[in-house]
């Protein structure tokens, strides 16, 4: 049982700086997933803490004790490689033994046991080149976990893995990295297995740490423009609207029609903003009102859980909207009108790209 | 390209006889020679088909050659002992030195390692004896001449430079992260070092002891202004046959066969190594 | 202690905790690495010193630095022009003859046929071949009393050709020995580097049906460019060094027919005892050798460099 804290942890590569004042407590059991577009900095932070280099400045510590200059052996830390890193003159047996500086019927019970939590009993024998990529990953896994390190790092570890099998996997990891106590670090750049694997999921993006949150919190009130572009498939709907306060609620104009964007919150005129509606938040009819913005249909695509909508407002914007499959979707060309709850209503100050209103409450928690 | 008209074919075909019998000829010929008396050499012309004699073999290991003049000491086994244990405690020597530095080159980029390497790598082409003959001076002032201490670490600038160079291209190859993931494993670097990353890097390492033995089996001007006669190698051992007088020229040949028979074994053996390694890693690095 | 002094240190304990062991590492394992640098380093500098002094080992009173005196005299001494005009005749035989045939051969073997692959294997044996040994073995081949050679070109109805004998046939028969062991390290690289060509080039020239001399000379050469100068120079520089095989062969003669630098600087040394001399004409092959291994390591490292990013 050990927590592990990332204090202020910076490193510069040159005028690069992956890790920039990062700070992060991860309890021991929880899962913390870290999100980012590539080149934000998640690998080397995972780097720093395995210690493969160190960091410029700050401290990481495990259960309450410093690591920083400690070896990479006895930091009690277990990591999956996202090209797995398997020792190719070993077998899979080997390989995951050697997480046990043991040896004897202990080692062999023990092999057993996370093998057949992890359904790799039956290619124990083989060398890493016999195995398929989801084997690999499996046999990496259980390498990780065999010694029950106080925290583990899993980097990227389904980037490698066919489609069906990442399926399989985001289903399967959260009870299996939740068996012991350790402290997970999960770094990953698709932000659904973020959302399915993870306890909280913490985005950085140019080494900085922007927001550490639970998924459904980051989904629904994310800080920055950003952030909501990042989670979201469709991604957000975006329009340059500047706002103003009518008795105690914030509305605007868009593409001509006069939306409602839920309690001013005592900001009398925010100023220049982006509005972010999630596509699923969109509700389309061929109804006219006061508060639907008149759009056309560009094309329709049917998915399995969803239909999407490409629409075009009045004033030329293109927007997304996510249906039930069985709404009513109306056929391409066709003029419909387009509304969205006050409360489903994002505000983002255009000049710094962070969420107005809520954003000051979140960024206290 | 594939399909060559016939006057082409028969061309290739007469061209690539020609340069086998060029390079091959001589080695059959000696090899041949080694196996007749004085009267089956001298005849003319010479024939294909001969009585052949182990009589050379059997002179050079007793080491009492028959000249003109009657019987001559020469100790060739010496010769062939003194080529076997110098280059095989040469190339280990440099194995134990050569390796984990190699490792660090590799793995550590630091400038005092690059500015080794490079010095290295000048030196393997400058002069031999602009080395060697300022050595020989220091060597015997310090005792080091003419002992087999001394000739092994001299020949270090031939071996330490190869196995340097062949050795780091194979650890470089050997992603990072599966010594590190050995290491996170609860091992210490020296042992993430002997199990990870000298078994991975083991065909490069093979290959590079392999090459530097043969060219320390095959080094002449070392020997021949570092030792005297009695710690002297083949190469050296052999040249003196040509010059003493009187030899039987069956025996010179034997010789010359029992000289080149382990390093041309070696290169038969070990053939697909020697061609990565020759370039010193061009091709390949 | 005032607390003005005390202050500064506070601060810098803070943040950064270096790892002096690990830093350490790399340089503990270099260690014998840099001890051979040293052992290589040393006798050079040394021989530089003597190159600038009058130093003989028969006469050590008359020992004392004369500065560039060893130079200047090799300016007007015909010995120092000779030594260099034969290294020089040497070294451009060698490395022309060399590069036509190991190039020809590696197109003859170009494709990765069992047959192919066996030839080039057998070829790799006179390379293995010590070659000061080599040199003997040519020596019984040119014996004028039982010499095969001897007694083929007699058959030719050229009864006295004496081979490394004769100074006009001496240059001749080396360059033979050289050519007979170094020939395969050419035919090597060149055919690993066709072997690593890419082969759209050729297939689209094939398919526009461009003539074969076209294809060689646009396409093949240019692209084995890099290995070709890697290889001459590799050659080049070993060539212009050569002493096993003069060594073995004449030692130099007959006369000072084929004096090379090395086989003179040896004489100078253990004949004539002249080590002044002897480090100064090493010193200029040095020289030279330096400057064509300047030219021959960028060229290498570019080629290794490009061979690992394709890879």
């Amino acid at each position: 049982m050990a927590r592990l804290e990332i204090s202020s942890v910076s490193k510069a590569f040159g005028a690069t700086r992956p890790a920039d004042g990062l700070s992060l407590a991860v309890e021991p059991g929880e899962i913390v997933a870290v999100f980012g577009p590539s080149g934000s900095g998640k690998t080397v932070l995972l780097r720093m803490i395995a210690g493969m280099f160190e960091p410029d400045s700050g401290d990481i510590t495990v259960g309450g004790r410093s690591i920083v200059g400690a070896p990479p052996e006895r930091r009690g830390i277990g990591m999956a490689f996202q090209n797995f890193a398997l020792f190719p003159h070993m077998t899979a047996r080997d390989n995951i033994a050697s997480g046990l500086r043991a040896s004897g019927s202990d080692v062999a019970n023990r092999v057993a046991a996370i093998s057949k939590l992890l359904k790799i009993e039956h290619v124990l024998g083989h060398a890493p080149r016999e195995l398929s990529n989801g084997q690999k990953q499996r046999t990496a896994l259980a390498r990780a976990l065999i010694g029950n390190p106080d925290v583990l790092l899993l980097d990227d570890p389904l980037r490698n893995v066919d489609a069906k099998l990442r399926y399989e996997m985001r289903l399967e990891l959260p009870n299996l990295l939740r068996r012991g106590t350790a402290a997970v670090l999960y770094v990953t750049q698709d932000y659904r297995e973020a959302m399915a694997i993870a306890d909280r999921i913490a985005v950085l993006i140019d080494g900085r740490l922007v927001q550490v949150a639970t998924p459904a919190d980051i989904y629904a009130q994310p800080a920055s423009v950003a952030i909501a572009r990042l989670f979201g498939d469709p991604t957000i709907n975006l329009a340059e609207v500047s706002p103003v306060a009518e008795h105690g609620m914030l509305t605007t104009d868009v593409a001509g029609a006069r939306m409602r964007l839920g309690a001013a919150d005592g900001l009398a005129f925010p100023g220049a903003c982006w509005l972010g509606v999630r596509p699923e938040d969109l509700v389309v009819s061929s109804a006219s009102a006061d508060d639907a913005i008149p759009a056309r249909i560009l094309a329709i695509t049917p998915m399995h859980e969803k239909a999407v909508l490409l629409l075009r407002l009045a004033d030329g914007t293109e927007w997304l909207a996510a249906l039930p499959p069985d709404a009513p979707q109306g056929v391409a060309d066709d003029s419909v009108f387009v509304r969205f709850a006050p409360d489903a209503a994002m505000l983002f100050d255009r000049a710094t790209g962070l969420r107005i209103g809520q954003t000051h409450r979140l960024k206290a928690a | 390209m594939e399909h060559s008209s016939l006057a082409g074919r028969i061309f290739r075909g007469i061209a690539l006889t020609l340069i086998l019998i060029f390079f091959m000829f001589p080695i059959v010929w000696i090899f041949m020679m080694s196996f007749q008396n004085n009267d089956q050499i001298l005849r003319i012309p010479p024939r294909i088909l001969f009585e052949p004699t182990l009589a050379n073999y059997e002179a050079l290991i007793s080491g009492q050659l028959r000249t003109a003049a009657g019987s001559l000491q020469m100790p060739f086994m010496r010769n062939l002992f003194n080529s076997v244990v110098l280059s095989s405690a040469a190339v280990l020597l440099a194995l134990l030195l050569g390796v984990p530095a190699a490792y660090a080159f590799a793995r550590f980029k630091f400038r005092l390692g690059e500015t080794i390497a490079f010095t290295l790598l000048s030196f393997r082409f400058a002069p031999p004896l602009l080395v060697l003959l300022p050595l020989s001076l220091y060597y015997q002032e310090l005792g080091l001449s003419d002992t087999y201490f001394g000739i092994v670490w001299v020949y270090q600038l031939i071996a330490l430079p190869l196995i340097l160079w062949i050795v780091r291209g194979y650890f470089e190859d050997i992603s990072p992260d599966i010594e590190h993931a050995y290491r996170l494993a609860g091992h210490s670097w020296r042992e993430a070092f002997t199990r990870i990353a000298v078994p991975l890097a083991g065909p490069g390492i093979a290959a590079a002891g392999l090459l530097s033995f043969i060219f320390c089996w095959n080094n002449f001007v070392f020997a021949l202004i570092l030792a005297s006669a009695d710690k002297q190698p083949v190469t050296v051992g052999a040249l003196a046959f040509v010059t003493a007088s009187g030899i039987q020229y069956g025996q010179i040949a034997a010789a010359i066969v029992l000289s080149v028979t382990p390093t041309l074994l070696l290169a038969l053996y070990a053939q697909r190594y020697l061609v990565e390694g020759l370039s010193l890693g061009a091709v390949k690095g | 202690m005032s607390m003005v002094q005390s202050l500064p240190t506070n601060a810098q304990a803070a943040p950064a905790k270096p790892r002096p062991r690990v830093r350490l590492l790399p340089y503990l394992l270099s260690l014998p690495a840099l001890l051979i640098c040293v052992a290589i380093l040393v006798p050079f500098v040394t021989a530089a010193v003597y190159s600038l002094q009058r130093y003989r080992l028969n006469l050590p009173y008359l020992r004392g630095f004369i500065g560039a005196g060893n130079y200047i005299d090799f300016l007007s001494d015909p010995a120092f022009w000779n030594t260099f005009q034969v290294s020089i005749t040497y070294t451009v035989l060698t490395v022309v003859v060399e590069l036509l045939l190991g190039l020809g051969i590696a197109l003859l073997l170009r494709r990765p046929t069992r047959f192919h692959n066996a030839v080039s294997i057998m070829l790799l044996l006179p390379l293995m071949t010590a070659p000061a040994i080599a040199a003997l073995m040519w020596k019984l081949m040119t014996n004028p009393s039982f010499g095969i050679l001897s007694y083929m070109v007699s058959l030719f109805g050229v009864t006295d050709f004496k081979w490394a004998s004769d100074p006009s046939s001496a240059l001749f028969t080396v360059v033979l020995v050289d050519v007979w062991v170094y020939t395969p390290f050419i035919m090597i690289l060149l055919l690993a580097g066709l072997r690593s060509l890419p082969r759209q080039p050729f297939e689209a020239a094939a398919l526009d049906g461009v003539p074969a001399s076209f294809v060689f000379f646009r396409i093949t050469l240019p692209m084995l460019a890099p290995y070709i100068i890697t290889a001459s120079l590799f050659r080049l520089l070993d060539s212009i060094q050569q002493f096993d095989i003069i060594y073995a062969m004449t030692q130099g003669g007959p006369g000072d027919r084929l004096m090379v630098f090395q086989v003179q600087a040896y004489l100078e040394f253990f004949q004539y005892t002249n080590v002044g001399r002897s480090a100064a004409l090493l010193m200029i092959l040095w020289l030279i050798t330096n400057i064509l291994s300047n030219i021959f390591i960028k060229n290498w490292l570019r080629l290794r460099e490009r061979a690992h990013g394709h890879a």
